[in-house]
Order: structure tokens, then C-alpha cells, then sequence
């Protein structure tokens, strides 16, 4: 084995006893002693280090870099801003792939390549021959001196965290890099790999630094994992290997680059590529692929097979090469691409509170190349030893989607209904779900202490009035030009509400200081909606009849750093936000956040950010909020650059503190404010849309915009019970708003103190009291979240689970999330929160129950403060309570 | 390790006789355990098949390879170890008592002339380079 090349960590893996055998030309650990069944383990549940030096490293710099890259390369390299990375290939003009790899952008001017070993000489000559045409770019093979390892696994964050001197982790999402120092040395680091672990990471490093850095990551716990368990991870995970998904098949016939399953994110036709390599062929191949996707019955010509994931059923392996056949054995529809037996870990105990076990099983699944009209669920059989084993196409073997744990899927582990429940007379039905009511009632509202951010109890007054006759009403009107705008009602019977509706709308103006408040929008997310709504409405003012604009570039809070759905294109933005053309994404960027606070906007940041992006619309507002938005800020910066952008405070939670204590939007420059009656402010659960402009104003537009997105844009019906009980708590929260925040805001400081003094791990500047809002943030450890609330409910204290900024999503959530006001609403004060935070630290910190005490402790705040009570209008609610 | 009280064959299977009873019974060698590596599947033959020492009785795979078994005698399979195929750590654990395999019954002590007695099979490792 002597003439084989060996990495420089060769020594590494001998002295560990590991197989070796010869890769691609190169000496490498096929597994270490304890073996590949436990190394792919080791990694599933703790963390896996790879020593993938043998892969080929080529640098591309110069001018026409990115030309010649956008020119040989199937993915759009000018989407790559520097600290981002993306999966690509390598190809032919056949639309075949010459080798798949992925491209790092750690620097300005410099791209990195990492092509497999296997191809490493190959892509070398292809990249020099159609160098030719681009002789400015400047290729290197930085192969030799440069190493690399790679980490992946739930453990994997923890132990790279201990072994970083300087520079920090990338952001908690796929593809994204840092640069930092380990072992004194700069290492460049990748969230990448090829494990299907959501928690991964790539690194690399000068060849000297390796062996060090090796051995660091291992005695922080990593286990050396070698090439075996490197495919079976892969396998599992879904991942190509060339040669087997991409490249030449057994037979020697070119695999369509879209038959393989991770095509469409390797492949983009950006005009921002320009001509390539290969792209007429692929896009006959993506337009085959689209029919496909569509499951339209015409002819297969491009694509007769697509790569899919099978799972044996028998007692049988199937191994590369197996014919797949149909259910029934008498037509071959494909062959096995890969195939093995795979172990997992099994788990105990359902959802979020899934935990793996110390059993392992094993399961025999694959990837085959089979008929591309099949789909998952189709039983098919694979002739292994000549005899047909059983089998089925599935979806997906493993899933990255709950961090931090990939988590396989088993095949036929889906629940199936159980045995019908006995019939149950209505009238039962009917006892039982009073009684459950009544319960659940009693439960949250005399024996828990509710301290959920975005709940609050209304006043019973509210309450009832949220019940009277209105409520099962129709009221829809509109303005009419012909009658001066008067708003004509389309409904009989309707004078009450018209009237709540107006007095409401002054109570509102009132509260928050403006002209013009929209009060039919039924929540928070729908208020937003109609606002982005109303925004293209207004882009597209002057052209009707043409496809409608979308908003060109939105600046806003991604969902990680506190914003809200709404405000994302995964929830209602998506429908109005355009697509970048450089980087084929919704146009969305973040704002910044201070590097030692990530729950404080860094507003200074954001004059690059403005000057650069140009925004149409920005959207302040959090849902995990520890500090007023920096709206004054802002609306300078804005008004300096001259920029045409809306400002928008989407004030959901924060609704119930605008004033003097917290902030006054409009005051700052706000040009629109939405949000939800129901978090801290006193109301039922709706929404409402404001502005602060007059019909001589430019902004108007946007106004009569919303007016019409909202009715007939959003509702029809505008759910009148709700309305008239949300008129009652704007009178109490204009009539107790000044005592009712300053208590809330102090209420809330008084929590994060207590808690701190308890010994919980309180976020936000303690200089200012950890929080400026009526929210606490506590983190309780990565991933500990779901269940520190679950038991924190158990004691009858409800909180909710938050994911903290550097965590990668809710299912990893290690913080939990607490709001004062419902429970200053019950009366409480400063002083009583020092109990709460003793019995919060008393479940989470030392693992005890505190039901008990907690139930106890509700009974003294039973009562509804800021509110109209008792004699006041006791006879009045009497009445009204009678009428129902 | 070589037990001395059994003998074996070429490509790592050993037989174990039972005179009483003219039953052979088999599995495979400590060696051929640590040269497969994690072995994930086992496939056994029918009770009643008839067996000869040239085809294959069952296979015997790890997560790279799947290996052909072969008979070390000729004979009637009369009992196959049923539960090791959903316990295959006893293989590892004790591959020449509970990771035994099939037991078949032959003609009687003949059936076992050419197996390699402990010495020859140690030195028919070595032989392949390995030890």
C-alpha cells in the first residue's frame, strides 16, 4: 500500500488502530477498531470527526473569477456573498455531471472549490482547458497545504465552541462560514456537510495546524469516524455519492444531472449566469423534471428514471446493482444506486419530547434509479440472490428539519388509527364539553400563573360584551366617494355598531396618538397583511393592467432574531415581497444586531445597510422583545438618504405600552402602525391598522390602500362581538394605561432580577434591567427549552420555548420566553414576582414540582386589575349577563 | 482464536462432530468475524435442505459486503440457531458456542475428511498472510 498518497493525519489513524485501505489513491481509515456500525452511531448521538483532507481544494481569484465560474459550475456563483457557501456541479454539455462540489466564498475576491477525491485530476484538466477562454482568473491547488476535517453531530457546536480562541461559530444555519483561530491558528469554518446532521461543520486549515487541531476536537469528544460510516451517514441522509447518483452508471450511460434528488439545489438558470456549459441540455432536463413534479402523464424522454430512496420490508440487503422491480416481479423498473444496512437509535416518547434510547436497530434502505412515473408509497421488490425481496419507495430516510438530532424515518412507523371510540349520545358529548370548559377555565384562570407574553385575560365587562347580540351580525361598509366618503353600511340593523365602531376609533386615535385608525382587521398577521397588501396596491397605482409589481426590498427581523411570522416570507410577506434576482430569494434583508446583545438592533449598522439595499418598506416590531425599536433612528437615517421607504411598526406584543414609558411610534417618525388588542393591550383578540396623515398628504394613498386591502381586501365579515368588546378596553386602557405600564414595565425588571438572583441565566443588558419591555428571556441550555416548559406547565406555570438567536431553530430552543402582564393585570406586584422566579428556578433548576405552592400563590391574585369593577357597573354586567 | 476440539475449513467455517448422534454442527471462525467487521445480516437455510461442501448454505453479510456461507460437510440440515439472526452480537461475543449456526446430520465421521485440523487451519492463516 506504499505508493498510496497519504493525508497529513495518515499517522493519526494508524496510531488508532484504524483499517486502512486505498481511496480514490489515497491511504484512508475505512473505520476505526470499534467499527462502522458504531461510528455512524457515535455521530447520530454525539459527534463524528472526519479527516476529508484527501478531497480536492482548487482557490479561484481574478477578474472573471465568478465569470468563469458562473460558466462551468451548474449554480449561480454571483448569489454568494462573502460568508456564505453553496452545493454545485461540475458539468458536461450533455447536462451529465463531470463531478459535484461545493463552493465557499470565505473571502471578497476569492472562491474555493472542493471537488471529490476520486475526480480531483479530472476537474483539474476540465477547469485549466476552459481557463483558456477566461485568462484573467488565477487557479490554485491548494490540495497539499491546505487540510480539512469535519465535524458533525448534535455535540458538535459544544465542542468546537471549547476549542475556539478567537472569532465565533457561523450563524446557525446551513452554508453559512466564519473565520476563527483554534490552536493559534486561522482556521476557516463551514456550517456544510455531507452527514445530514444539522449541526455540521466543515473546516479548513493549514496542513501544519491539523494534527493539532485533530487532537483537540478528539479529546473534546469527537470520535474519529472513517470512509465507511462517511457513506452509510450519507446514504441515510439521502446525499449523491459520484459514481453511484451522479456521473456514469454500471452500465456506463450518463446520469441526467435532475434524475439525482439534490439537483434543483445545485442548479440555477439565474440570467445572472449568463451562457454555461451544459445549459441547453439541463434545461431540457428541468422542464421534463417540472412535468414530472406535476405528475403530467406525457412522454419521459430526458428523464425515464429519477434517483428515489427505497426501503426494504423483507429480511434481505439490497446492495448497488440489484434490479428494482414492480410489486409483483414481472417488470424491471430500475436498479439499486446504493444500498446497505444502516443502524439508528431508537426513541422513546413522541414529538418534541422524543428522546433516543440506548437501543439501536438496524434498517435495510437504499437509493435506486428507478422509473420517474413511480412515486413514494409504491411497493416495488429488489432481486437480491434471485429472489424478490419486498420493498417501497419513501419519501426520505432521515430529516434535518428538528436540530439538534437528525432524526431518521422509519417506514411504516406512521401512526394508524386506533380502534374506534364506542358511540356517545349527543346529549354526552354536549355535558362533557361544558364540563371541559368550565375545568380548563377554572384551571388557567384561578390556579395558574399565566406568563405566556402574548396572552392576556380581558375584563369581564369586555368579556360579555364580546358575547352580546352584534356578535353573530354582518356590518360591512365602504367609503363612497359619490356621498363626501361617507361609509355606507350594506346591512339593516346596524346603527349600534357603527356607532361602537366610530366611538372606537376615537378612543384608539386617542390612545395613540393619530389621525386615522382601521379597526376591522380580526388579528395582528391580518393587519400586516392587508398593510403589505395595500403597499403593492399603491406600487402599482399607476399601471393596472399589467402583472402587478412586488415589493422591490424589504428590511425587517428574521424570525431567529424575535420577528415575527408575519413579517417573513414564509408567513404573510411571502406573498408580497419580489424575488432578488441575484440570489433568487425573496428580497429580505436583516436588520443588524449588536455583536454582544443579538436581541438589541445595532442602529448604527443600518445606515450601510439602507444606503446599500434601498429598502421599500421596513418593518420593526418583535415577538421576543427585550428594547424599543430605534424607529427615531431610522426615520433619520431614511430622511437623509432620501429614501422613499415606509416605515412600519408592527407593535403586536408592545400594543399595551405605547406612551411615554415604552415609546410613541408615531412621535419617532412611524409612517404605519399595526397590531394585535390582545398581548398587552387590554382587548380581545384582533388587530388594527394605524396612521397619522391627512387627505392633503402624500401618504394618503397608502391609507385609502389600506381602507380597501382591509375591506374588501381582507374581511367580510369583521366579527362585531369581538369589536364592541375590544371599544370597552380602550376605554380601559386609555382610562388606566399610565399606572397599568409604569407596573408592567417595573413588574417585568423585577421578574429578570429575581430570576438572576435565583441563579437562572437571564439575556439582556443588565445595565438596563435585563428587559425594557414587559418580556423576560431566561435560557435554560441548547435544545432544553420544550422540555423546561413542559414542566414548568406541569407545576401550572405557563411559559413558553423560544429559540435564542445563535440556535438554528424551535425544536433546538434553549430559552424560554416570559411576559408580566396578564399576572400584573391580576394585581400583582414587584415584590410578588420574587416568589415566582423562586418556584420557576425551583421546576428547572432543581427538577422539583411546584403545582402546589403555584396554586396556592394564584389565590391572592384572582381579581382583574385596571379595569372598571365591582359597584361600578356590577348591575349593568348583571343585565347584561341576563340577556344572553 | 482455534478451539482444539473442532475442525475446519478453507474459507473459515467450523464443524464441531457429535458421534452419538452423527450431527455436525457449524459456524464461522474468530477470524472471519473480524475480517467481515460489523456484521448487520444473517441468512440461514431451511431445516430438511440438503447441503454439500460446494454451494452455499446461507450468507453472512457485513454493512461493505455480503459473504457467501458454505457447508464444512455434506449432509441434511436438522436445526438452524433461529434467534441468532436478531442477536448477531453473540456471534462476536462467543462465535464456537451460542454463535453456532446449523447443525447437520451426516453419514458418519467420514463426513468430515479434508476439514483442517486446529494446527493446519493456524497455519493455513498464516499462509494468507495474516495471523
Amino acid at each position: 500500500m506504499s505508493e498510496f498518497r497519504k493525508t497529513v493525519l495518515h499517522g493519526r489513524h494508524v496510531a488508532l488502530g484504524a483499517k486502512m485501505v486505498e481511496f480514490a489513491g489515497w491511504e484512508m481509515p475505512l473505520q476505526y477498531p470499534d467499527g462502522i456500525v458504531a461510528e455512524h452511531l457515535k455521530t447520530r448521538r454525539f459527534a463524528g470527526l472526519f479527516d476529508v483532507s484527501h478531497m480536492g481544494r482548487f482557490i479561484f481569484r481574478g477578474a472573471g473569477a465568478v465569470a468563469m465560474l458562473q460558466h462551468v459550475l451548474t449554480n449561480n456563483a454571483a448569489a454568494l456573498d462573502v460568508g456564505q457557501a453553496q452545493y454545485t456541479i461540475i458539468l458536461n454539455e450533455r447536462g451529465g455531471a463531470i463531478d459535484d462540489a461545493y463552493l465557499y466564498r470565505f473571502f471578497e475576491d476569492e472562491y474555493l472549490l472542493v471537488v471529490n477525491a476520486a475526480n480531483r485530476q479530472k476537474d483539474w484538466d476540465h477547469l485549466q482547458a476552459v481557463r483558456a477562454d477566461f485568462p484573467q482568473v488565477e487557479i490554485t491547488d491548494a490540495s497539499d497545504g491546505v487540510a480539512m476535517l469535519s465535524l458533525q453531530g448534535p455535540l458538535s457546536k459544544e465542542i468546537l465552541a471549547g476549542v475556539l480562541e478567537s472569532g465565533s461559530l457561523p450563524e446557525p444555519r446551513r452554508n453559512a462560514l466564519s473565520l476563527v483561530t483554534i490552536s493559534g491558528c486561522r482556521v476557516l469554518l463551514a456550517r456544510t456537510g455531507y452527514t445530514g446532521e444539522p449541526l455540521c461543520f466543515e473546516m479548513f486549515l493549514p496542513r501544519e495546524a491539523a494534527a493539532a487541531v485533530w487532537d483537540l476536537l478528539v479529546s473534546g469528544g469527537a470520535s474519529p469516524v472513517g470512509l465507511g460510516a462517511r457513506d452509510t451517514l450519507r446514504l441515510e441522509a439521502g446525499l449523491p455519492l459520484y459514481g453511484h447518483e451522479l456521473g456514469v452508471d454500471p452500465e456506463g450511460r450518463e446520469i441526467p444531472i435532475f434524475a439525482c434528488p439534490l439537483a434543483k439545489t445545485a442548479v440555477s438558470f439565474s440570467p445572472l449566469k449568463g451562457e454555461f456549459i451544459g445549459r441547453a441540455a439541463l434545461q431540457r432536463q428541468h422542464e421534463e423534471f417540472k412535468r414530472i413534479l406535476q405528475h403530467d402523464p406525457g412522454p419521459r424522454e430526458v428523464l425515464p428514471r429519477l434517483i428515489m430512496p427505497i426501503a426494504v420490508l423483507g429480511k434481505a440487503i439490497a446492495r448497488a446493482g440489484a434490479k428494482v422491480l414492480a410489486a409483483g416481479g414481472k417488470e424491471v423498473v430500475g436498479y439499486v444506486t446504493s444500498g446497505t444496512m444502516v443502524p439508528y437509535w431508537k426513541t422513546q416518547g413522541e414529538r418534541l419530547a422524543a428522546q433516543l434510547t440506548g437501543e439501536t436497530a438496524l434498517r435495510a434502505i437504499g437509493l435506486a434509479m428507478v422509473d420517474s412515473r413511480l412515486r413514494a408509497g409504491r411497493p416495488i421488490q429488489v432481486e437480491v440472490r434471485g429472489r424478490a425481496a419486498e420493498a417501497v419507495i419513501v419519501p426520505f430516510h432521515l430529516r434535518s428539519d428538528a436540530p439538534p438530532y437528525a432524526r431518521p424515518v422509519l417506514h411504516g412507523a406512521l401512526e394508524t388509527k386506533g380502534p374506534a371510540a364506542p358511540p356517545v349520545p349527543m346529549l354526552g358529548k354536549v355535558h362533557r364539553l361544558l364540563d371541559m370548559a368550565a375545568e380548563d377555565t377554572v384551571w388557567r384562570q384561578r390556579e395558574c400563573l399565566n406568563l405566556i407574553p402574548s396572552e392576556m385575560t380581558p375584563s369581564p365587562a369586555v368579556r360579555l360584551l364580546s358575547v352580546m347580540d352584534p356578535a353573530f351580525r354582518y356590518a360591512e361598509h365602504k367609503e363612497v366617494r359619490a356621498f363626501y366618503n361617507a361609509e355606507i353600511f350594506y346591512y339593516q340593523g346596524t346603527d349600534f355598531i357603527e356607532a361602537v365602531e366610530r366611538m372606537l376609533e376615537d378612543e384608539l386615535r386617542a390612545y395613540l396618538g393619530c389621525t386615522q385608525v382601521e379597526t376591522r382587521v380580526i388579528s395582528g398577521q391580518m393587519a400586516n397583511t392587508a398593510v403589505f397588501s395595500a403597499l403593492v396596491d399603491c406600487a402599482n397605482l399607476a399601471d393596472r393592467s399589467t402583472e402587478p409589481r412586488r415589493l422591490r426590498q424589504v428590511l425587517n427581523h428574521p424570525i431567529l432574531r424575535g420577528g415575527h411570522l408575519s413579517a417573513q416570507p414564509m408567513g404573510a410577506l411571502g406573498d408580497f415581497v419580489a424575488r432578488d434576482p441575484k440570489t433568487e430569494r425573496p428580497a429580505v434583508v436583516p436588520f443588524p444586531a449588536m455583536a454582544d446583545n443579538p436581541y438589541r438592533t445595532d442602529a448604527a449598522a443600518c445606515r450601510e445597510i439602507l444606503a446599500r439595499y434601498r429598502p421599500e418598506l421596513i418593518i420593526f416590531g418583535k415577538s421576543m422583545v427585550l428594547h424599543p425599536e430605534p424607529v427615531g433612528e431610522i426615520r433619520a437615517m431614511v430622511s437623509e438618504l432620501g429614501l422613499e421607504a415606509v416605515l412600519m411598526y408592527d407593535m403586536a406584543h408592545v400594543l399595551g405600552l405605547v406612551g411615554p414609558h415604552f415609546q410613541e411610534p408615531f412621535k419617532e417618525g412611524a409612517d404605519v402602525v399595526t397590531g394585535s388588542t390582545h398581548k398587552t393591550f387590554f382587548g380581545t383578540q384582533r388587530g388594527l391598522i394605524a396612521m397619522n396623515c391627512r387627505p392633503e398628504d402624500e401618504r394618503w394613498t397608502l391609507w385609502e390602500a389600506v381602507r380597501r386591502r382591509t375591506f374588501p381586501g381582507s374581511v367580510s365579515n369583521h366579527h362585531l362581538g369581538t369589536l364592541l368588546g375590544l371599544l370597552m378596553a380602550a376605554y380601559e386602557m386609555n382610562h388606566f394605561r399610565d399606572e397599568y405600564q409604569k407596573q408592567v414595565l417595573a413588574n417585568a425588571r423585577a421578574l429578570a432580577q429575581a430570576l438572576k438572583h435565583g441563579g437562572m441565566n437571564v439575556a439582556g443588558d443588565p445595565a438596563l434591567g435585563y428587559t425594557q419591555t414587559h418580556q423576560v428571556v431566561v435560557q435554560v441550555g441548547y435544545a432544553k427549552g420544550p422540555e423546561a416548559a413542559r414542566r414548568l406547565e406541569e407545576s401550572n406555570i405557563i411559559v413558553n420555548y423560544q429559540a435564542c438567536p445563535h440556535e438554528e431553530g424551535f425544536t433546538a430552543a434553549g430559552a424560554l420566553r416570559l411576559g408580566v402582564a396578564e399576572m400584573t393585570r391580576f394585581g400583582m406586584r414587584e415584590a410578588d414576582f420574587g416568589p415566582v422566579a423562586e418556584m420557576i428556578a425551583d421546576v428547572v433548576l432543581r427538577g422539583r414540582s411546584a403545582k402546589d405552592p403555584v396554586k396556592a400563590f394564584r389565590r391572592n391574585f384572582l381579581d382583574l386589575k385596571f379595569c372598571f369593577t365591582g359597584r361600578e357597573i356590577e348591575a349593568r354586567l348583571e343585565r347584561l349577563h341576563h340577556l344572553i | 482464536m482455534v478451539p482444539e476440539d473442532l475442525r475446519y475449513s478453507k474459507t473459515h467455517e467450523w464443524a464441531r462432530f457429535d458421534a452419538g448422534a452423527n450431527i455436525v454442527t457449524m459456524g464461522i471462525t474468530d477470524f472471519a468475524i473480524e475480517q467481515l467487521g460489523d456484521i448487520v445480516f444473517l441468512e440461514l437455510p431451511k431445516v430438511g435442505a440438503q447441503v454439500t461442501r460446494e454451494t452455499p448454505l446461507g450468507v453472512i453479510e457485513s454493512v461493505k459486503a455480503a459473504v457467501d456461507l458454505f457447508a464444512p460437510v455434506m449432509g441434511e440440515v436438522v436445526e438452524i440457531n433461529t434467534p441468532l439472526a436478531d442477536n448477531l452480537e453473540t456471534l462476536s461475543r462467543d462465535p464456537y458456542g451460542q454463535g453456532w449456526m446449523v447443525r447437520i446430520r451426516v453419514a458418519g465421521a467420514g463426513a468430515l475428511s479434508g476439514l483442517l485440523t486446529p494446527d493446519e487451519y493456524r497455519k493455513h492463516l498464516e499462509a494468507e498472510g495474516r495471523h
